[in-house]
């Protein structure tokens, strides 16, 4: 055979075997950054959680005089802020927040029984600053689980099936589920 | 004895085998970006974190911080310009970027929860051309007479003879919706902690993540330009380079 045909052929083939390494380099990467999204995206939640449990103490303590009649919902939270200061897992912090986030509901909506409180300026603050967390909260809680179902498509899908399961990447994760008392109209009696 | 067209032949299959190795490396930068997007969530710009983000939204420029686009004058947060001459050489007919250059202001993006500073220094801007003339002329026009001394150019021709110019520009202009993955780092501009939304204390810029990326086009539309980009590179890069190579050894005698 001529040395030019036999130089083209060998190029041609070095193409294949750089196209085909460099094809599963971007699959391996893409796994790898895919998997470090979802770590991220529950610390950016974990962030937030934190400053809202901050923030706890300092409700609790600006609605204490005016809700006198509302002692059990006072100690629901109390318990939720200390089962998140106890919270040690994942799944055990998304629990408490859950808990957190739905004793917060009953309060805000409960308020709206005392004119007092809600004229109180130190409340009104806490309110505000609580509920825009609360948003920041939504909006990342939506993000973590575009991550973890983009994760899980990635990881059932071929040929990144194969190269996750030499990487011990194939079991799909979890995702941020709210809990059906949080789905729940909040019951407000006047 | 080879012609000359058979020695241009050479030449440009010399430049094809190399442009062509080129498109196949590129081809790997491409499919590495389309990943990226299509791995990265968009994130609401109300709950933005610190680091590598992707968001999408609408441009509002921020308040004196408005361009003119040099040959079009139309109202924009960034522009970019060419000024391309026509030139004849003895086979070819070609047009020569003579001079070339961008501008930017900061601007905020917004989506419907909040809205974030932006600078685009330094970003891959990815945006189609909006505005192309060969009949620009600066004698009646002081915008553009202000813009040509600004960065040392004429449009006149030597001795009044006469040149043929093009001149292109491309900008974002406010409303436009823009596709930003960027870093979401500290607002110079805002003292730490002192904002009042959490997007206030944050800027998009150029950090230490090696991709800045802005585009007019959604996500959808942007892998789908990184999918066919990917393509042509790798496949289109491997085959150029191999169908110059054949036509260097068909040309030296050694196929």
């Amino acid at each position: 055979m001529a040395f030019g045909l036999t130089f083209v052929i060998m190029v041609s083939i070095v193409f294949v075997v750089l196209g085909v390494i460099g094809y599963f380099v971007s699959i391996y990467n893409g796994l790898i950054s895919l998997k470090n999204n979802i770590e991220k995206s529950w610390a950016n939640i974990d962030v937030l959680l934190k400053q809202r449990h901050d923030e706890l103490p300092k409700l609790i303590a600006s609605v204490k005089g005016y809700i006198k009649h509302e002692k059990e919902l006072l100690v629901t939270l109390t318990k939720a802020r200390t089962a998140f200061m106890n919270a040690e897992s994942m799944g055990e912090k998304a629990a408490a927040d859950s808990l957190i986030s739905s004793a917060l509901k009953t309060l805000f909506a409960v308020s709206e029984n005392y004119p007092n409180l809600k004229a109180n300026e130190n409340f009104i603050q806490l309110q505000n600053r609580i509920s825009g967390l609360e948003n920041e909260l939504s909006d990342r809680r939506e993000f973590y689980n575009d991550s973890v179902n983009q994760f899980n498509i990635r990881i059932q899908s071929f040929p990144d099936v194969m190269v996750a399961k030499r990487m011990g990447l194939a079991q799909p994760r979890e995702m941020y589920k709210v809990p059906e008392i949080e789905k729940q109209d909040v019951k407000v009696e006047f | 004895m080879a012609s000359d067209d058979e020695g241009d032949l050479l030449i440009y299959s010399v430049f094809g085998f190399i442009f062509g190795i080129y498109l196949f490396f590129k081809g790997f930068e491409w499919l590495k970006l389309k990943r990226m997007v299509e791995n990265m969530p968009t994130s609401k710009i109300r709950s933005l974190a610190m680091g590598l983000v992707e968001i999408y939204g609408e441009v509002v420029p921020a308040k004196g911080h408005l361009l003119k686009s040099p040959f079009s004058a139309h109202d924009c947060v960034y522009y970019k310009y060419e000024i391309q001459e026509l030139r004849r050489s003895k086979r070819l007919t070609y047009w020569a970027t003579i001079k070339s250059g961008k501008k930017g202001a900061y601007f905020f993006l917004k989506d419907n929860t909040g809205q974030v500073l932006t600078n685009p220094a330094d970003a891959e801007i990815d945006i189609p051309l909006d505005f192309e003339s060969q009949t620009l002329n600066s004698k009646n026009n002081l915008l553009l007479k202000a813009f040509f001394k600004s960065i040392n150019f004429s449009d006149a021709g030597f001795l009044g003879s006469g040149r043929t110019l093009k001149y292109l520009e491309y900008y974002i202009a406010p409303k436009d919706k823009l596709y930003i993955m960027g870093t979401a780092g500290d607002n110079p501009f805002v003292e730490e902690g002192t904002g009042i939304y959490n997007a206030a204390d944050i800027m998009i810029q150029k950090g230490s993540d090696q991709i800045y990326y802005i585009s007019d086009s959604n996500e959808k539309d942007l892998v789908a330009k990184l999918k066919r980009k990917t393509f042509g590179g790798l496949f289109g890069g491997a085959a150029l380079s191999l169908v110059c190579l054949s036509i260097i050894f068909i040309y030296l005698g050694v196929f």
